[in-house]
């Protein structure tokens, strides 16, 4: 059941970019300009977002209204998937400039995820959070929420301290939901900063909700570190045990 | 008579201004939608045989308006002996050119044939800011050709089991003219 729960939610989240509701800039907001503009850009609907056609439509989309922050979001993903970094963060540029609200996860997360840009993304992040409650918000792509990337950035950083304080802070937290790797990140901290016993315990209630390979490893780590080999040995071959049978392991996308 | 003529004059170079003035932001917003309405290729990013600085004995085995991104098959990007061989060639191979201003990105993109050989190497490079930047030459050439000289890239298949051309490429991080990761 839990893992249905996970599936609809991580599904509700995969799709890069949905589409806009046009209607509610014509009826809501009062933006007839925007609401053409989105209009055009719904044909794109149909062709591959690699092709000239699907470039051309959301530049006329552009052009209808060059204010319309989807159509640049839209546009620069194909050039962040064929590496052309520049043309993409010219695009998401824009499309912050013009709905920070919307796009600031978005090219925070992917200074994170996709360039290991991890001041960049703290920066964004932390501009989202200045301007929206972080906590409700959700990357467009991936599974991890926009809290836990942040505390991964810090740890990337060498703020291991902060980023602890940030995944606690966040998964104390009442009306906190439990993320699908959660647990692992936190526990690995741990261990990093050598708090054995809560590393421990991290990684049994990852096991609880959603056990991993990785998890296994990390508990293995955790025991060595401990000076318990037989715990070690035990935790180590079930990791092996899932990786040879590729199941249980840990994927971003 | 005299005023006249310079009422005329002033006149004149009131609207030569004013006419100057119009065409000048008529010729902005040119630019603004020309950055958005240039020609593109089939696809972004896609590269064309150039016979001046191309090897033209590489050759796409399906033709160049065939060739797939490298993750179209579902999977992630995947190098011959895994990414840890990909990371020691560049370790024995790359000499850091040490410098505190070579920092940013460096994207080598490039098309792998149905044989697992690599061809038309095309270079991108940028400050950590994301602008784009030249980089020392030493670094640049260093990289392309240690790419280039990885003579097997793995081979990819359709869900008909043919072989397929696709688009690749490698990202260097570069910090003060060290390679810092090799993306993705």
């Amino acid at each position: 059941m839990k893992t249905l729960f996970y599936l609809i939610f991580a599904l509700s989240f995969s799709c890069s970019y949905s589409q806009p509701n046009c209607e509610a800039y014509r009826y809501y907001y009062k933006d007839t300009l925007k609401y053409e503009a989105c209009k055009k850009a719904e044909q794109v609907e149909g062709h591959y977002q690699f092709s000239k056609e699907y470039q051309k439509i959301l530049d006329e989309s552009i052009k209808i209204d060059s204010t319309f922050a989807y159509a640049y979001a839209r546009k620069s993903v194909a050039y962040l998937k064929s590496g052309d970094f520049i043309t993409w963060k010219k695009l998401i540029d824009k499309a912050v400039k013009f709905n920070p609200q919307e796009y600031l996860g978005h090219r925070g997360y992917i200074r994170f995820l996709c360039f290991r840009d991890y001041k960049g993304a703290i920066k964004d992040l932390e501009k989202l959070d200045s301007l929206v409650n972080l906590d409700a918000s959700y990357t467009l792509i991936g599974k991890d929420h926009l809290i836990i990337a942040k505390a991964l950035c810090y740890k990337s950083i060498g703020e291991k301290e902060k980023a602890i304080e940030i995944l606690e802070m966040h998964m104390n937290k009442e009306d906190y939901f439990v993320d699908l790797y959660d647990y692992l990140h936190l526990g690995v901290l741990y261990l990093e900063q050598k708090q054995y016993k809560k590393a421990l315990q991290a990684f049994y209630k990852q096991s609880e909700d959603n056990e991993l390979a990785e998890n296994q490893f990390y508990l293995a780590l955790t025991y060595k570190a401990l000076k318990m080999p037989s715990n070690y040995i035990e935790h180590l071959k079930k990791a092996k045990n899932y990786i040879l049978k590729e199941e249980k392991c840990f994927k971003l996308i | 008579m005299y005023k006249l003529v310079i009422y005329f004059t002033k006149t004149m170079a009131k609207n030569v201004i004013l006419v100057l003035i119009i065409c000048f932001f008529i010729s902005c917003k040119s630019d603004k939608m020309a950055n958005y309405q240039k020609e593109y290729l089939r696809h972004v990013g896609d590269i064309e045989l150039d016979s001046l600085k191309d090897n033209n004995n590489f050759k796409t085995c399906n033709g160049d308006d065939k060739v797939f991104q490298y993750f179209n098959l579902g999977n992630g990007p995947v190098y011959v002996g895994e990414k840890s061989a990909l990371l020691r060639t560049f370790q024995t191979k790359y000499k850091p050119v040490l410098n505190k201003n070579q920092n940013g990105l460096i994207r080598i993109r490039f098309i792998v044939n149905c044989e697992g050989q690599a061809g038309r190497f095309r270079v991108l490079q940028s400050d950590s800011n994301f602008n784009e930047t030249k980089f020392d030459e030493k670094i640049v050439s260093q990289l392309t050709e240690i790419t280039k000289g990885i003579k097997d890239w793995v081979i990819l298949y359709n869900k008909n089991d043919n072989p397929i051309d696709y688009y690749f490429y490698l990202v260097f991080k570069i910090d003060d003219g060290k390679i810092l990761e090799i993306l993705p």
